[in-house]
């Protein structure tokens, strides 16, 4: 496990732009969390490079999402550290956006798609005369742009998750935190989503923690995927993906790299899972 | 949807005049005595004099300006305390039993209290009226704040958002339909104060004439009296629904 502390990581594949930098973004040192006699996670030591998209999969119980809440400074860990460009991450903080899976809660229902995009720019003391140009910006970019004044509640699954990435993205975050974020959606409108993420990431050239318990996802998406381990949480095994950028819904998964990949991570989660 | 709610309007009326009509069966019989219980008619008479020429049009304002100051003050104190006490747990576990102890005290008991204090004046019919339809709000703001969504607290944390802004734009909209709610029964309770404190404080008001209509065997202006005091409660009620369905847009279109 100490060997995927090392951050040589060979990036076989090549990016279409913000190629990922040698620049550490995000460093976990053995860290450990614990509620009670309860370890949840037990020792994860991981580097995150900035702009680059690691996923992160696992069997239930792994901690998978407690990973993901200290990296946005709503866990803390009960030992080790974790460091954002160097400096501890004490709570949360606008440069690291999360983006929930339960859209439904995480909106504000009584705003409509504008307002609660506004919400990060207010946030962010914005002067109002200055939100609404950067708000229709960010809707028209991630496919919402005819509906701006339409509340949550009119909105299918698909697009509400849209809006709270457009949110995430007023924050101009440097780290982008996704927790199954289209665990909840159609496959057609997860695959339309992952899409439009790995543009945003590419264009942004933010750095992206994705947690998701879909292999073909995380292949999909990912430069490299963590594999966790339950009982407590912990690194079982660091897969690297050589697949090229942009990626194409299906060539991307007709390539045999990527078959070989899935098969790999199969047989890894399901040892976990007997 | 139009059609839908003219029916509902066509049914409403049918009700209302069939209750008339009964009223009238049950006086023109002579169930009761006349001098007790008028028919629609004499009460419709004297209301008709009692608001072209007579004192009841400006008992009527009194009644209505009283129970509107005491119900501002009391929605005003009330959410403003239930935000304070709602947005933070250990106020909420520090003041929730105190509560709970004087909330159920009847508003009337305070009657006493208030007149040793401020003597039979309009200070102190305000001041139980507000005491009164306090309750309402600042207990459903307090719950709806302590109901707040978590996730949205976390959101608010990870964007940044002040302790005053967490208030201001997450709490109180989510606590909104609640406190719509209490704003409506703390209206209610107003009106019932306004017209008691009257009472007992010969202020005057509806609540004293219908008094010393009945004292003095007038009781068509006492059913006078009733009758607008049941129009105000109505319109009262239906002023805040419309607010209500206002400020709750975003809510009626999930359904």
């Amino acid at each position: 496990m100490a060997l995927t502390q090392l951050s040589t990581r060979m990036q076989t594949g090549t990016r279409n732009s913000a190629p990922a930098s040698d620049e550490t973004r995000i460093r976990i040192r053995d860290v450990t969390l614990s509620y009670g006699n309860l370890q949840i996670i037990g020792g994860i030591s991981l580097d995150v490079a900035a702009g680059e998209t690691v996923c992160i999969i696992g069997p239930s119980g792994c901690g998978k999402t407690t990973l993901l809440r200290m990296l946005a400074g709503l866990a803390k860990p009960t030992s080790g550290s974790v460091e954002l460009d160097g400096s501890m991450i004490a709570g949360p903080n606008r440069s690291v956006a999360i983006v929930f899976q339960d859209y439904g809660k995480a909106l504000l229902p009584w705003r409509t798609a504008a307002g609660n995009v506004s919400l990060a720019l207010e946030a962010r003391g914005f002067p109002s005369a200055e939100r609404p140009a950067i708000i229709r910006d960010l809707l028209e970019k991630i496919g919402l742009g005819r509906h701006a004044d339409k509340y949550p509640a009119e909105m299918s699954g698909g697009m509400q998750q849209r809006l709270q990435i457009a949110r995430c993205l007023a924050q101009e975050p440097k780290v982008l935190l996704m927790d199954e974020p289209f665990g909840a959606l159609d496959a057609m409108t997860r695959q339309v989503l992952q899409d439009e993420v790995l543009g945003l990431v590419a264009s942004t050239g933010a750095t992206m923690v994705f947690v998701t318990h879909d292999l073909e996802e995380a292949i999909y998406l990912g430069d490299r995927i963590v594999c966790l381990q339950p009982n407590p949480g912990r690194v079982g095994r660091i897969v690297d993906v050589s697949l090229s950028r942009p990626r194409d819904q299906l060539l991307t998964r007709e390539d045999p790299e990527f078959l070989r990949l899935r098969r790999e991570l199969y047989d890894l989660i399901k040892d976990d899972h007997q | 949807m139009r059609h839908l709610s003219l029916r509902k309007l066509l049914l409403g009326i049918g009700g209302l005049v069939l209750f008339i009509l009964v009223w009238k069966l049950v006086t023109d019989a002579k169930l009761v005595s006349p001098i007790f219980f008028p028919g629609p008619e004499r009460t419709y008479a004297a209301l008709v004099k009692g608001l072209s020429g007579g004192a009841l049009l400006q008992q009527t304002l009194q009644t209505i300006q009283r129970m509107l100051l005491g119900w501002l003050l009391a929605s005003f104190v009330g959410i403003l305390l239930g935000a304070l006490v709602g947005i933070s747990k250990r106020a909420r576990a520090f003041i929730a039993p105190m509560l709970e102890l004087l909330r159920p005290l009847p508003a009337s008991a305070m009657i006493p209290v208030a007149i040793a204090f401020l003597g039979f004046s309009d200070h102190m019919v305000l001041v139980v009226i507000a005491f009164g339809a306090l309750w309402p709000m600042l207990l459903a703001t307090i719950h709806g704040f302590a109901a707040m969504e978590p996730r949205l607290y976390e959101v608010s944390q990870v964007l940044g958002l002040s302790r005053l802004e967490v208030i201001w734009k997450l709490a109180l909209p989510s606590a909104m339909p609640m406190i719509l709610a209490s704003l409506r029964l703390g209206l209610t309770i107003s009106l019932i104060l306004a017209v008691v404190g009257e009472m007992l404080a010969s202020r005057e008001g509806l609540g004293q004439s219908i008094l010393a209509a009945s004292r003095s065997f007038r009781s068509p202006d006492l059913f006078a009296g009733i009758v607008i005091l049941g129009a105000i409660g109505l319109v009262g009620s239906r002023l805040l629904s419309i607010a209500e369905r206002r400020l709750l847009r975003w809510q009626a279109t999930s359904r």
